[in-house]
């Protein structure tokens, strides 16, 4: 890794803040343990919830009783879904297009249930225990159906239907064409046909969900506190949900342990938690366990694709067709069906591949419900890229790094049009400015690509497959629409800056202060923030692609600006002379000629109030709404070297290279951390994790013991990271996303890396996985390829 | 939190039968003297009735570390001890070892090494480290990977961890933590 040299802000001296590796200040309560999460915020009057779920696939809900529940110490109220007044039932997909079947969540199930997890009745009483108690004794009488869990089958005539009215179970279909779809191969052309499987992960966030209401301003408005990177999405649900207006409704969200796209939603709980509170008429708290965050928090990445690929001798790509089929499990999440879209909108990532036909397929199955997760269907579409180019590779006999080199695109092609999607936010892909081949090449030559055979062999001389993968994608980060901050000069001379972004363990603080310090010239300390409140930013986006930094960093400095020209405008009304004649310098007002008197920002609310003869200093405020008409596009090069044991299965990643090109770096101290954290979750998505269900739709992976997640021992022991900086035009700052790159290459890398480690074996690396020494076992006790092995590492 | 026997007679508790039992700890160097239901956690003992909420629960079944605590000197999962078990123990949290104010000498390093993000595990760890400073493990020993095996996080891809642990591991001798009871 690059050497890194962490500096502590020295407020008076440095004024230059973009680009240095500023330590977070958030660090503190979060390391004496005071970082208040929503589970340590106090209830002490909140009654608690247990949500009784269904333990069946897909049933009838027959009969639900409830008495000898309600008997039970402590108990306050059981409630189903009659029970709770809501106006409208329909969680929000904002994913879908025309053509779109309607299977949006709903709140509560009324009679039919149709995954495991999915809400049927709410517990309440006076703390978990009593409320655990009193659901095991609530009695649901289902009559069961048919489940269907594999989404294949799901599409065969026949197959048990989720939603009979429908008549099928396929409910959303996008076609991403460009170029002449109907392109044919020609005489001489290879022609690869391969299909890929992903398997179903989530995102296990360290802190699990919850949400707790209470009335407040004498029982007139509802207070909904909840884990969740959407607080304003969420709070116009609520208004819609439970028929009140707005104003009547305060969202705000704590700072949140990790979410990484699973609370990038809005989930039945966070309805029902309310409207319970609002029936009640008291407090309420529901904090989600393990259990049931595995059961309900959304899953991801499941999907087959099969891809057709025509490829001329030279090794160019003429031409890719894919049809994809997203398990969506059983209703829409919040963008349930991204994923897939943005398989076939970003499967060519930084390849030229001129001809596109992609026709993408959601499908509903008796599973939780499919959201987003760190990448949203860009591992999918970079693995199956750079699997079909070392396919390819190994089939012309093209070296993998020299087949890359002909297809990639070049500076001089950029920007370029690739078409409509039907993308959520990128209705548009035009790629930015880039340079794609200078990123592969840095990622060779840090990676030493060019002594990765001589490696092989002295690996062999060790009895271990030694093999190398190299991926490269292009990613749709800082998406719009919009977003939009306000920032105050307090009468106290600091500033106070009110962000969309939510604080999920990125670093938004610490940027975000960043930003906005250096745009007003100002030492950091003199900015505090404050996020996720909707009472004091009621109109906002949220925190997910990637925008976090590029989008809502790039509104509080546009809007740091706009408090500037405010001040001016102040001091300008106040001496009766033109704002031009001032100007904002230093960190404060220069004064008209001749004096040219400096006024420093902390003085200046005492200085206008001294002016316009009043007693208090009064606070300046400005708003900014940023428009994002074009996300803009990081790419990457990832190449990972790994290591198998034959004998045990172990494998171990020596090497892990990422040259990477997020545009306008704010602060390379966390925008490593980021990279660093996503390929260890890609790598964990490809070696370890799997989310399994039974073919009955029973969740068998309902617990932390049984979803194995990548650990220390799994970090790669020699990790090279270089920073590529192209600012695009695209954002005002020239800042492109990266809180999901180090996932999106990772997958596909380490599947490379398998599949060459494991070349002369009859194996087939076409999906995600995972590969568990299981795997790999079963894999090398295949017999060789014919005509191969003249290296392979000796085996028992 | 010391003096007389305190029972947990919150409204949370008050309609239940529960049976309960009387237990006598010390909790960051206090004496602590408590009736609680049998089958309270000690998770929920120290967070919900002592306020000591740096640890948190992410898996409640010992599989992730975040809830790591120090009884009698041994790191432990409190989400899967019943407070009763403890009867008679020594219990550090993350609270008796930080500093009155700001962070200690592991804290920084931490902070430095950008070892948290989201910081939700980040107390567990912490206590685990303090562990083994205690033991005065090896900052190259084959020893750190099995405690830092103890412990899952999802954010930093654990490598600014082992940085951060082997500096003070090295840096232990001369600089013990500070802010200790």
């Amino acid at each position: 890794m690059t050497e890194k040299t962490p500096m502590l802000v020295q407020p008076a001296r440095i004024r230059r803040y973009v680009g240095q590796a500023v330590l977070r200040a958030e660090d503190e309560c979060l390391l004496r343990g005071t970082g208040g999460f929503l589970v340590d915020i106090p209830a002490p009057d909140a009654a608690e919830i247990c949500v009784v779920r269904s333990r069946e696939p897909h049933a009838i809900v027959r009969k639900i009783c409830t008495d000898r529940a309600l008997a039970n110490p402590g108990v306050i109220a059981i409630l189903t879904a009659n029970d709770l007044d809501l106006v409208d039932e329909v969680l929000p997909c904002v994913d879908m297009i025309p053509g779109t079947l309607d299977v949006r969540h709903r709140v509560i199930a009324r009679d039919r249930v149709r995954y495991v997890g999915q809400p049927v009745a709410l517990v309440v009483a006076a703390n978990r225990y009593l409320a655990e108690d009193a659901a095991a004794l609530v009695e649901i009488e289902y009559e069961s159906l048919p489940p269907v869990t594999d989404h294949m089958a799901a599409m065969n005539p026949g197959a048990p239907l989720l939603y009979p009215e429908l008549g099928t179970n396929i409910v959303y279909q996008v076609t991403q064409v460009d170029g002449n779809p109907a392109f044919a191969a020609r005489e001489g052309d290879l022609v690869i046909r391969k299909r890929f499987e992903f398997h179903r992960q989530t995102a296990v966030p360290l802190e699990t969900r919850g949400v707790t209401a209470k009335l407040i301003d004498n029982g007139e408005r509802l207070h909904v506190e909840s884990c969740t990177q959407l607080p304003q999405m969420l709070r116009t649900v609520l208004a819609r949900t439970l028929g009140m207006g707005l104003d009547r409704i305060r969202v705000t969200a704590p700072r949140l342990g990790g979410g990484f796209g699973c609370k990038e939603m809005v989930y039945p709980e966070e309805i029902l938690v309310p409207a319970v509170a609002r029936k009640l008429q008291r407090p309420v708290r529901w904090l989600e366990d393990r259990g049931e965050h595995f059961a309900s928090a959304t899953h991801a990445r499941e999907e087959t694709v099969d891809t057709e690929a025509v490829v001329a001798g030279d090794g160019t790509f003429g031409g890719l067709r894919l049809s994809g089929w997203a398990n969506i499990g059983a209703a829409f999440g919040f963008v349930g069906n991204t994923p897939i879209t943005a398989m076939g909108a970003m499967v060519r990532g930084p390849y030229r591949i001129p001809n596109l036909d992609a026709r993408m397929f959601s499908v509903v199955t008796n599973k939780t419900p499919l959201n987003v997760l760190r990448g949203a269907g860009g591992p999918q579409a970079a693995l199956v890229m750079e699997r079909l180019l070392d396919e390819a590779a190994r089939k012309l006999g093209i070296d993998r790094a020299e087949i890359r080199r002909r297809n990639l695109l070049h500076p001089n092609e950029l920007p370029l049009d690739r078409g409509r999607t039907g993308f959520a936010n990128a209705y548009h892909i035009i790629y930015d400015e880039a340079d794609y081949p200078r990123c592969l090449e840095a990622g060779l030559g840090l990676a030493d690509y060019a002594n990765c055979e001589r490696d092989r062999k002295e690996a062999a001389a060790r009895g271990k497959l030694r093999g190398m993968g190299i991926s490269m994608y292009v990613e749709i980060t800082a998406v719009g629409p919009y977003e939009t901050a306000r920032i105050t000069l307090q009468p106290d001379g600091t500033i106070l800056l009110f962000s969309s972004i939510m604080p999920v363990g990125q670093g938004s603080e610490t940027t975000q202060r960043q930003l906005v310090a250096e745009e007003l010239g100002i030492a950091m300390e003199q900015v505090a923030i404050r996020q996720g409140d909707t009472d004091e930013v009621p109109d906002a986006v949220g925190t997910f692609a990637s925008r976090g930094a590029s989008v809502g960093g790039a509104v509080g400095r546009m809007a740091a600006r706009e408090l500037v020209s405010n001040i001016l405008n102040c001091f300008a009304a106040e001496l009766a002379c033109d704002a031009a004649a001032l100007r904002w310098e230093g960190g404060g007002v220069i004064g008209p000629e001749p004096t040219e008197e400096f006024i420093p920002l902390a003085e200046i609310p005492a200085r206008l109030a001294l002016l316009r003869g009043e007693q208090e200093p009064q606070k300046i405020e400005a708003r900014y709404r940023l428009e994002v008409p074009k996300p803009s596009y990081a790419y990457a090069t990832h190449i990972a070297v790994v290591e198998i044991d034959p004998e045990t299965g172990r494998l171990e990643i020596p090497r892990y290279t990422v040259a990477h090109d997020c545009g306008k770096v704010v602060n390379p101290l966390l925008v490593e951390g980021q990279i660093v954290g996503g390929v260890v979750q890609g790598i964990g998505a490809v070696l370890r994790e799997r989310l399994v269900y039974g073919s009955q739709g029973d969740l068998q992976t309902g617990a932390m013991m049984d979803y194995v997640l990548p650990a220390a021992s799994d970090v790669p022991a020699d990790f090279r990271l270089w920073h590529m900086e192209t600012p695009t035009s695209f954002n005002p700052f020239g800042m492109r996303g990266v809180g999901e790159g180090g996932s999106i290459g990772a997958h596909a890398a380490v599947a490379n890396a398998v599949a060459d480690a494991l070349r002369d074996y009859d194996v087939a690396v076409d999906g995600s996985g995972p590969f568990t020494p299981a795997w790999i076992m079963e894999a090398v006790n295949r017999p060789l390829r014919a005509g191969l092995g003249q290296d392979r590492a000796p085996h028992p | 939190m010391s003096g007389p026997d305190r029972e947990f007679q919150e409204a949370a508790w008050l309609d239940s039968d529960e049976s309960r039992t009387a237990i006598r700890v010390v909790v960051n160097g206090k004496q602590v003297r408590a009736r609680v239901p049998d089958r309270l956690l000690l998770s929920d003992f120290l967070r919900d009735h002592l306020g000591l909420t740096a640890l948190k629960v992410a898996c409640g079944e010992g599989a992730c570390g975040a809830c790591t605590v120090v009884i009698d000197g041994e790191p432990a999962r409190c989400c899967t001890l019943l407070a009763v078990q403890t009867e008679g123990a020594h219990i550090l949290t993350l609270e008796g070892i930080n500093a009155a104010q700001g962070l200690n000498r592991v804290q920084q390093l931490f902070q430095q090494n950008h070892a948290v993000q989201c910081g939700y595990c980040t107390p567990g760890w912490l206590m685990t480290v303090y562990c083994m400073m205690h033991r005065s493990i090896s900052p190259d020993s084959d020893e750190v990977a099995a405690y830092l095996s103890g412990h899952l996080c999802r954010c930093t891809g654990y490598r600014n961890i082992w940085t951060a642990v082997r500096q003070a591991l090295g840096n232990a001798a001369e600089e013990p933590a500070s802010g200790e009871k």
